[in-house]
C-alpha cells in the first residue's frame, strides 16, 4: 500500500485538480454534449416560436357558410371581424384554455399555436337547402377557403348529438387552418343557437363559466399555505434531477479517469509525486469544477426557464442557497463511491459490477420524487432524509417542493448525519484508493475491500 | 559499509511477503551518497519491490528504510523515480505532460518550458513538445518518462529497468545521460537484468535472487573475483589425455572442452590457487596459450543464480 506524507501540499493537489478538470472540460465530448446540447435545447424552445411568428401564413379569403337562416354565418363573420380587427383575441384564446378547467380538445391546442396569425376572412351565406355543387367545386379550385354545412338539428334549443358541421376545405390547407375555422364555425353555431332561444348571451356566458379555484392547505400550525402542482412536483423534481446529472456525470467521470490513469500505468509515475490522499483529493476537487460548471449551465437554463414561466418567485432563496449545500455533499459522498471503485478495479467492464450495487441505491431518489414530492413531510420523506447517500437528494425534493417548512431539527439532523456519512466515505475511499491504485489482476472482493479499508 | 550520514538510500533487515511468497527477505543494503549502484537480479527476484518500498509506494512488513536521511513520503522533491511500468496520459501533450510533472515536483513556472525544452533536446527528442504522447513510438514514451524523472534536478534518482524495451540508439542516449547525471554528483540506483549495461555503468552491483541478497560488492571486485575462478587453456598436442589430465591436478573442479575443440577451461575449486593450477598446467602439458578468465558480470549472474537455486520462482503477482 502507498504511505501518507506527514502533511498535505495544497499547490500539488491544485495541480492535479486543474488539470483533473482540463483533461475533462476542454473535451469535444463534454463541451457538446454537456454544455452546447442543454444550452442549444434552451435556445431552440425559447426561439422556435419567435421564428414561427414571423412565418405564420395568414389565413385570408371567403367560406362559405350554409346554414338555416343565416345566424351561424352572421355570427362566424363577427367573429372573425374581431379576430381581424383585435389579433389579440386569439391570445385571450388561448389564455382562457390555459387557465381552463377543462381539458383541450386538438382544435384547441391549435388555437393556441394561431396566436400571432393574421386573419382576415370574408363570410358568404348560403341557404342549408341551396345546391352546394358549384361552391363545393370552388373549394376543390382552391378559390374559397372553405364551406361549412351546418345542419338545422345543430340549431334546435335540444341539438341532436349524431350530427355534425360538415366542414370541407382545399387539400392544401394546413391543419391549423381547419381548426381555426372548425373552432370559430362551432362556436358561432353555438351563439346562433343560444340567441334563437332568446337568451342573453352574455348572462349565459356568464352562467356557464367555470369558477377557479384557490387550493390551499392548512397547516399544523393553524395557517393556510397555498397549493401548487407545479411547484409541488415539477419544480422540486427538476432540482432533484439537476443535481442527479450534475453529481454523477462528474463522478463517473472520476471512476474512468482513475481506471485510465491505472490501465495506463502513469499512476505509479504520479505517486512517485505525491501522496495517494493528495491525489485523491486532487482529483474530487477537479471534478467538483466540472460538476459546479454544469450545474450552473443547467442551472441557468432553469432559472431561466422559471424566469420566461414568470414562476422565479416559487423556489425561495433559502431553497436555492441550501441546494448547494445538499450538492456539495452529495457531489462528495457519489465521488468518494466512484473513485474508489476505479481505483480498485482495472477497467470498466470490471468497473461494472461494482458500480451496479452502488446505482442501485442512488436511482433511489429518482424512483421516490412522486411519492415525496406528494408528501414532503410524510414518513417516507423523513425517513429517506437520513439516510446517506440518498439523503441530499432527498432534502432538495423537500426543500424545494414542500408548501409548509421542513422542521429544522430534521435540516440540521440530515445535515449532520450526511455530512458525517461524507467525511467517512472520503475517509473509507481514501483508504482503498491508497492500495488499489497499485494493485492488477482480479478485482477485490466485498471482503477484501473491507480489509484494505481497515489496513495500517 | 558506509555511514548512515552518507547514505541516500539505507535499508536495514527488510522483510515484504505476498501471500505466501516472501518477495523480500532480511534485506540490508545502502546505497552511497553520488554513488552509481545496480540492483541485479532475474525476473521475480524481487527487484520492483524492493524499489518501491524504498519510494515509500508499498510499505514494508519489517525492517527499516531511510531514503535522504528520512522517509522517502517527504523527499519526493528530491527523488526521481522511473517506474517498471511506463506510463503517460496518452493524449496529454508532451510539453504538457512534462510541465504537469514538473509542477508536481515543485519545479517553479517561470522557466519550466526552457527547461523542458532543453532536456528534449539533450536526451534527443527534439521538436515534439506539442505532439501527443500517444503519437510517440514506445521507445520515444520512455524518454519522456526518464525526463520525467529527472527534470527537477533530484539528488536521488531511482530508475527501475531504465533501459528495457529500448533499442541500441535511444539505449546508448539513456546510458550517456545517465552516466553525465552520475558525474554531475546525483545518486543513482537503477535495476536491471542487463547485465552488460550494468557492467558499462554501475560502480557496485547487488544481486538478490528469490528475495535475497547473494551478491554486493564493487563492479570491479566482483569481476575481479569470479575472473580467478575459472583459467583457459590451449594445449599444444589436441589429445583426450591432454584433456584428462588438466582435470586430475589438484584444485580443479571441473574442465569443459570449448566448441572449437582446443581450448579447455578449468574451473577453479573455491579453496583452490589459481596460479598454482597454472603452474601444475603447464608442467603437465606444453601448451599454446594458458590465461586466467576474465569474467563478465552476464557470467556472474548466471553463476550466482544457477548456484542458488535458478529463478524458477513465478512473478508475483497482485501488486503491480
Amino acid at each position: 500500500m502507498a504511505r501518507q506524507p506527514k502533511g498535505f501540499r495544497l499547490d500539488r493537489i491544485m495541480v492535479v485538480a486543474i488539470r483533473e478538470f482540463r483533461s475533462t472540460v476542454f473535451t469535444k465530448g463534454f463541451i457538446i454534449g454537456a454544455i452546447a446540447f442543454p444550452l442549444g435545447m434552451f435556445f431552440l424552445v425559447a426561439l422556435i416560436p419567435m421564428l414561427m411568428s414571423d412565418h405564420m401564413v395568414p389565413i385570408t379569403g371567403t367560406i362559405v357558410i350554409a346554414d338555416e337562416d343565416g345566424s351561424v354565418a352572421t355570427a362566424a363573420q363577427a367573429a372573425f371581424d374581431r379576430m381581424r380587427d383585435e389579433p389579440s383575441t386569439l391570445g385571450d384564446s388561448a389564455r382562457d384554455l390555459l387557465t381552463s378547467d377543462a381539458a383541450p380538445d386538438l382544435d384547441d391546442l391549435h388555437v393556441l399555436s394561431d396566436v400571432g396569425t393574421t386573419v382576415n376572412v370574408q363570410v358568404k351565406r348560403l341557404s342549408i337547402t341551396s345546391d352546394l355543387t358549384d361552391v363545393r367545386a370552388e373549394v376543390q379550385a382552391e378559390t374559397l377557403l372553405a364551406l361549412a354545412e351546418i345542419p338545422s338539428e345543430l340549431l334546435d334549443a335540444d341539438p341532436s348529438v349524431d350530427s355534425v358541421i360538415a366542414l370541407l376545405v382545399p387539400s392544401k390547407t394546413s391543419p391549423k387552418t381547419t381548426a381555426l375555422l372548425s373552432r370559430t364555425i362551432r362556436d358561432a353555431t353555438v351563439i346562433a343557437r343560444v340567441e334563437r332561444t332568446g337568451t342573453d348571451l352574455a348572462k349565459a356566458r356568464a352562467l356557464v363559466r367555470q369558477p377557479k379555484t384557490d387550493a390551499a392547505r392548512m397547516t399544523r400550525e393553524g395557517t393556510q399555505a397555498s397549493e401548487s402542482l407545479e411547484l409541488r412536483l415539477f419544480i422540486p423534481g427538476g432540482f432533484m434531477i439537476l443535481m442527479w446529472i450534475a453529481t454523477f456525470t462528474s463522478a463517473n467521470q472520476l471512476c474512468t479517469t482513475t481506471i485510465e490513469e491505472k490501465s495506463s500505468k502513469v499512476i505509479e509515475v504520479l505517486l512517485s509525486a505525491l501522496s495517494p490522499t493528495e491525489l485523491l483529493a486532487g482529483k474530487i476537487v477537479g471534478q467538483s469544477f466540472v460538476s459546479a460548471i454544469m450545474l450552473a449551465t443547467y442551472g441557468s437554463v432553469g432559472i431561466a426557464g422559471l424566469a420566461f414561466a414568470t414562476m422565479l418567485d416559487v423556489v425561495p432563496l433559502s431553497a436555492m442557497l441550501m441546494f448547494i449545500v445538499w450538492f456539495v455533499l452529495a457531489y462528495f459522498m457519489a465521488a468518494a463511491i466512484m473513485v474508489a471503485v476505479g481505483s480498485a478495479v482495472s477497467d470498466l467492464r470490471e468497473a461494472q459490477s461494482l458500480i451496479g450495487p452502488a446505482m442501485s441505491v442512488m436511482i433511489i431518489p429518482l424512483l421516490v420524487w412522486l411519492p415525496i414530492s406528494e408528501n414532503p413531510t410524510g414518513w417516507l420523506a423523513t425517513v429517506s432524509s437520513f439516510i446517506p447517500p440518498i439523503g441530499p437528494f432527498i432534502m432538495v425534493l423537500r426543500t424545494t417542493g414542500a408548501m409548509e417548512p421542513i422542521p429544522l431539527w430534521q435540516i440540521v439532523g440530515s445535515l449532520i448525519v450526511n455530512g458525517c456519512a461524507t467525511v467517512v466515505l472520503i475517509w473509507l475511499a481514501g483508504r482503498v484508493f491508497r492500495i488499489g491504485v497499485l494493485m492488477q489482476g482480479k478485482p477485490p472482493t466485498p471482503l477484501e475491500l473491507l480489509r484494505w479499508a481497515r489496513a495500517r | 559499509m558506509a555511514a548512515s550520514e552518507e547514505s541516500a538510500v539505507q535499508l536495514h533487515s527488510v522483510h515484504k511477503r505476498f501471500g505466501s511468497v516472501d518477495a523480500v527477505k532480511d534485506l540490508n543494503l545502502s546505497v552511497e551518497k553520488g554513488s552509481l549502484v545496480g540492483l541485479l537480479g532475474p525476473n521475480g527476484a524481487g527487484k520492483s519491490t524492493a524499489i518501491r518500498m524504498i519510494m515509500s509506494l508499498i510499505r514494508a512488513d519489517s525492517g527499516s528504510i531511510r531514503v535522504l536521511g528520512g522517509d522517502a513520503l517527504d523527499m519526493k522533491d528530491r527523488i526521481g523515480y522511473l517506474p517498471e511500468e511506463r506510463g503517460v496520459y496518452r493524449r496529454m501533450r508532451v510539453g504538457e505532460f512534462l510541465h504537469f510533472m514538473g509542477q508536481l515536483k515543485g519545479i517553479p513556472r517561470t522557466g519550466l518550458k526552457s527547461r523542458i525544452e532543453g532536456w528534449l533536446e539533450r536526451i534527443e527528442l527534439p521538436g515534439v513538445f506539442r505532439s501527443r504522447c500517444q503519437e510517440l513510438s514506445k521507445g520515444m514514451q520512455q524518454k519522456v518518462q526518464f525526463l520525467a524523472a529527472v527534470l527537477h534536478d533530484p539528488d536521488l534518482i531511482v530508475l527501475d529497468e531504465p533501459f528495457s524495451g529500448l533499442d541500441p540508439v535511444n539505449a546508448r542516449v539513456l546510458i550517456s545521460t545517465v552516466k553525465e547525471l552520475h558525474q554531475e554528483g546525483r545518486t543513482i540506483f537503477l535495476s536491471t537484468h542487463q547485465m552488460a549495461q550494468a557492467q558499462q555503468l554501475c560502480e557496485r552491483v547487488v544481486l538478490i535472487n528469490r528475495g535475497e541478497k547473494i551478491l554486493d560488492d564493487t563492479t570491479s571486485n566482483v569481476i575481479e573475483r569470479y575472473s580467478s575462478s575459472a583459467i583457459i587453456v590451449e594445449p599444444i598436442n589436441r589429445e583426450d589425455a591432454s584433456y584428462a589430465s588438466l582435470a586430475s591436478i589438484a584444485g580443479v573442479a571441473s574442465t569443459q572442452l570449448h566448441e572449437d575443440g582446443r581450448t579447455i577451461t578449468l574451473t577453479v575449486a573455491d579453496s583452490a590457487d589459481a596460479r598454482s593450477i597454472m603452474s601444475a598446467a603447464l608442467a603437465t602439458l606444453p601448451c599454446r596459450r594458458i590465461e586466467l578468465a576474465r569474467a563478465s558480470l552476464d557470467e556472474v549472474f548466471i553463476r550466482l543464480v544457477t548456484e542458488h537455486g535458478g529463478h524458477a520462482r513465478r512473478s508475483l503477482q497482485g501488486v503491480a
